[in-house]
């Protein structure tokens, strides 16, 4: 049975939906469907050659069963059983966004849909003067400068512990508080690895980062900083007071809708389960502008129906090139 | 069990391995064999409706009380039956005062299962008048030690309680035949509860992911082993009521398996619960019959009259309730050897059947709990006989007893 | 009172090896990580998983497993009186007893310094709500891609009019006769959960017993239908 969604079809809408989904899953690979399991399923694999157990797998009684519902992935000779829903399965060097839930003895506690929360070193982290040296006891003091509860941030996965828990660091300008935006939370499997998880949406000057752990921020853009230019501004104080002061800028209006635009985009794909990358994105809201589709219709039953037909349609295109 | 973990005790991984380890071979930490149950001695206290259950080192009391209310509105004719457990936390550093945690939850209703809804105890003979009043009788079970396998223990005591129970007894009259009138115990008999069988609750431990199975599970072995299931049945081969809470899973023959060797020890069991009950219904009648002997009666009797003359505490009689009637005319001389040596004395009642290890129930009906607890009744005895033994007064009198309780025994 | 006519008729019409009508969905709680609905005829389950997260209790911690922690609790609606109160004797025992069955299948040594809840509420009961909260927990975990070494299902049974009976609804339930519930894995064929009350002869609690088990493989088979559909459902989905 489909993972339902919550919306009102009329019995029209309701036919094109599940015409779209049909096409759907006949453009997709067989090969796919058929390496789906679920757990206890048996994993067809050759015994006489050697491969490795991956995650999602156990050995029990001389046969292969999965443990977990998702695909089977062979890669060489690992075999493993890629989950679907599941929490974040983080790697080194993934770029995450996520919500700071405590502010601890030396570090901050973040948020980031895993099996437990992330930490935040208070030296992984930039100074705000920009200044390299040893945290003492007075940067410790005026953590709260930097981040406080409730901050969403963007940083990068250091390395996992042994005990599983991750470690971030926010070195780069890049990366850290994130301000005047909205956080959209995904399912992490929607979510591809790719070189690029920052986005900058010229046409519409909103600032996209894709996190590997399914949080997705959309805000205003923001200039990042060249850090050779804070090297000349050797004024600390100023440095400081220009950076708490927050510059109450006004986002124009405009922006704002944009914003909500690009956010509604995402919760439709999330709703349909879809992936969501940059080009889907941007397509998603290109379609609701040629639509004349106001920003709350979007996450409305008709704009659904509408973004599954698109997806058919652009998936089978893909498909022919 | 829950609790805080600085409240727990844990169990160092040399141990559990030794214990696991050991089971592989068949050994028991204790030496017992694998299906051995640890001795169990059932006393009485000098209420209606009190019993001391002791399995090794596992302690439980049971109280039973009743109370006239409202029967419920969808069953108007039938009394009620109610469990209570306690789990003080003198018996175990993790159990925690106050509300019952989810193990002590968990054995009240197993023995609620076994008790009420195999109809052990009979609910309609409990109605005093149809949809107004019925009695309510309450079982409160106490945990004082907590020495492995609570559920075994505390069934017994439930069932010890319950049939040395004696109801007041009780009639309709008035006008309108609408009043319930309820005799004290002195004017008319109380009413034992109608019983119909014996549900019996065995417990099985499972190692090895299942394919060990152990009976009455120590504390040690409670924290390693994997699973755990109760069986309650009765003597007539019915079961009455099966308790396997998840945990680990086994195999459908083993379930067979204990299933068969608890309905095989359940007539056992069942013999031992009668006779020790029968043995304190005997001593309770002697009593009865003292009470209301007006002559002296010395021949026989001879102690227990002087001791109403006197200071004495009601202990004397209890020291007389110890001896059986066939023993009552050793008394004035005999008593010592007769309460030294519990091999002679026990005679009659000695329960030949079981492959269970000693069980050594006396009908003890000393009326004070606390004596029992710390054990070894039988060597406070003999002195104090002794004291009163002819009416004489011996050094022993100067001494301030400890405690002045006084029965009156004006009947 | 008569349960089973002359004819083998049980007062809904069925025979004494017919399960009620089964309706099984997953994903219905969006913010839970895994959810599921399980009916029973007329028994309507809801399970909601989160996890594994952050342990909340630093001092309920398991060295180098998961905590896995369980609630169960029957909507006050969903039996005919409303007379329900949370934290009953009975909502505790089936909390603890349920808990202990999924965390036999659970593979909690892969997931340390975590917690998983699972969140059981009842929304209708007649008859066999344990069964069916176990038979949703199971889909709710799988739904949350938490590994577990085999997928637990369950189903009760009873005995009336001398016959055996699967799958008692209410009526048969409180008629006083016996009532069997039994929990397997069914890939490696064991028996989790057993759970009896009221007073059965030893041959008849066999018949009464392989009878549950029965009624379990069917339910196994379902509950894999409906994992696999939606499996299937979100990898072609998703992929691009």
């Amino acid at each position: 049975m489909m993972r339902k969604i919550q919306l009102p079809f009329t019995q029209t809408q309701k036919v094109r939906y599940e015409r779209a989904i049909e096409r759907l899953q006949s453009l997709s690979s067989t090969a796919n469907s058929d390496a789906s399991v679920i757990v206890t399923d048996t994993i067809p694999v050759n015994h006489e050659d050697a491969f490795l157990k991956g995650h999602g797998t156990s050995e029990v009684e001389g046969e292969l069963l999965a443990t977990v519902c998702g695909v089977v992935e062979r890669v060489d000779k690992l075999v493993y059983v890629r989950t679907l829903r599941a929490r974040y399965k983080p790697e080194v060097g993934d770029i995450v966004v996520g919500r700071i839930i405590e502010v601890a003895q030396k570090r901050w506690r973040v948020e980031l849909n895993f099996t437990q929360d992330g930490v935040l070193m208070l030296s992984s982290m930039n100074m705000p003067d920009g200044s390299q040296r040893r945290r003492t006891s007075v940067d410790e003091l005026n953590m709260r400068n930097i981040f406080v509860e409730h901050d969403v941030v963007c940083a990068e996965v250091r390395s996992i512990q042994h005990d599983g828990s991750l470690q971030l660091h926010a070195r780069s300008q890049k990366y850290g508080k994130l301000e005047k935006g909205q956080l959209l939370k995904v399912d992490p499997y929607l979510v591809k690895r790719s070189k690029h998880h920052f986005h900058y949406i010229e046409s519409l000057g909103i600032d996209l980062i894709i996190g590997c752990n399914g949080f997705i921020w959309v805000g205003e853009h923001v200039e990042v900083r060249d850090p050779v230019m804070i090297d000349d501004q050797k004024d600390d104080e100023m440095m400081i007071s220009s950076s708490s002061t927050k510059e109450q800028s006004h986002t124009p209006l405009e922006t704002r809708q944009n914003i909500c635009r690009i956010g509604n985009a995402v919760r439709v794909l999330s709703n349909l389960g879809f992936t969501v990358t940059v080009e889907v994105i941007t397509e998603t809201v290109n379609l609701s502008n040629s639509k004349n589709v106001g920003i709350y219709d979007m996450i409305g039953s008709e704009f659904h129906v509408l973004v599954a037909e698109n997806e058919a349609e652009r998936r089978r295109q893909k498909r022919k090139k | 069990m829950e609790g805080r973990l600085a409240n727990m005790w844990r169990l160092t991984v040399n141990e559990s391995k030794f214990v696991e380890t050991a089971l592989q071979y068949e050994l028991r930490v204790d030496g017992r064999g694998l299906y051995d149950y640890r001795k169990l001695t059932i006393k009485f206290g000098k209420e209606y409706g009190s019993s001391e259950v002791q399995l090794g080192q596992t302690h439980v009391m049971g109280f039973v009380t009743a109370q006239l209310v409202q029967p419920y509105k969808d069953r108007p004719n039938e009394g009620s039956l109610s469990i209570f457990t306690e789990f003080s936390p003198m018996a175990d550093p993790s159990f925690e005062p106050g509300r019952p945690g989810e193990s002590a939850v968990e054995l009240g209703r197993i023995i609620d299962r076994g008790l009420r809804e195999s109809r052990a105890v009979d609910t309609e003979s409990l109605c005093v008048l149809a949809g107004k009043k019925v009695w309510s009788v309450r079982i409160d079970l106490h945990i004082l030690d907590n020495g492995g396998n609570l559920v075994d223990a505390a069934n017994i005591a439930a069932l010890a309680a319950l049939m040395t129970f004696r109801r007041p007894d009780c009639t309709v009259g008035g006008e309108n035949s609408q009043e319930v009138i309820i005799h004290s115990l002195e004017e008319r008999e109380p009413l034992p509860l109608i019983i119909h069988h014996l549900p019996i609750a065995f417990t099985f431990g499972f190692f090895n992911n299942g394919n060990i199975v152990v009976m009455d599970p120590t504390y040690v072995e409670e924290e390693v082993m994997c699973g755990r299931m109760t069986v309650t049945v009765n003597a007539n081969g019915d079961i009455c009521a099966i308790q396997k809470p998840g945990e680990e899973g086994v195999n459908q023959s083993v379930i067979l398996h204990c299933l068969r060797l608890a309905s095989s020890r359940a007539a056992a069991t069942t013999k031992i619960i009668r006779e020790e009950v029968e043995a304190y219904n005997r001593e309770k009648n002697l009593q009865k019959v003292k009470r209301h002997s007006t002559l002296a009666k010395s021949e026989v009797f001879g102690p227990i009259v002087v001791v109403k003359e006197g200071h004495k505490k009601s202990s004397d009689e209890d020291k007389s309730a110890e001896i059986s009637q066939e023993h009552v005319e050793l008394k004035n001389s005999k008593e010592q050897e007769a309460v030294a040596s519990p091999a002679t004395f026990k005679g009659p009642e000695t329960c030949s059947v079981s492959s269970d290890p000693a069980i050594k129930g006396k009908a003890n009906d000393s009326g004070d709990a606390q004596k029992e607890v710390t054990g070894d009744v039988e060597m406070e005895d003999t002195p104090e006989v002794t004291k009163h033994k002819d009416g004489e007064k011996t050094l022993r009198d100067a001494v301030k007893p400890k405690k002045k309780k006084r029965k009156n025994k004006s009947t | 009172m008569e349960y089973v006519n002359p004819e083998g008729l049980r007062l809904d019409g069925r025979r004494f090896n017919e399960m009620r009508q089964i309706v099984a969905e997953v994903g219905v709680v969006s913010k839970a990580d895994g959810s599921a609905v399980f009916e029973m005829g007329n028994t309507k389950v809801i399970a909601a998983v989160y996890g594994p997260r952050e342990i909340q209790n630093k001092s309920q911690q398991k060295n180098g497993h998961a905590l896995v922690l369980c609630e169960y609790s029957m909507a006050h609606f969903s039996t005919g009186d409303r007379r329900r109160q949370k934290n009953d004797r009975r909502s505790t025992e089936l909390s603890l007893v349920i808990r202990q069955t999924m965390e036999a299948c659970i593979l909690t040594e892969l997931l340390p310094h975590s917690q998983i809840d699972i969140f059981l509420q009842v929304l209708q009961a007649d008859g066999g709500t344990r069964s069916a909260c176990i038979n949703a927990a199971t889909l709710a975990l799988a739904d949350a891609g938490i590994p577990m070494r085999d997928l637990a299902v369950s189903c009760s049974a009873g005995y009336l009019n001398s016959t055996p009976l699967l799958d008692l609804n209410y009526v048969e339930d409180s008629a006083g006769g016996a009532d069997v519930t039994v929990g397997i894995l069914p890939k490696l064929d064991k028996v989790t959960l057993l759970q009896m009350d009221a007073k059965l002869p030893m041959e008849t609690f066999e018949t009464v017993f392989a009878l549950a088990s029965e009624g379990c493989k069917a339910i196994a088979e379902r509950v894999r239908e409906v994992l696999q559909e939606n499996t299937k459902q979100l990898e072609y989905r998703r992929a691009s």
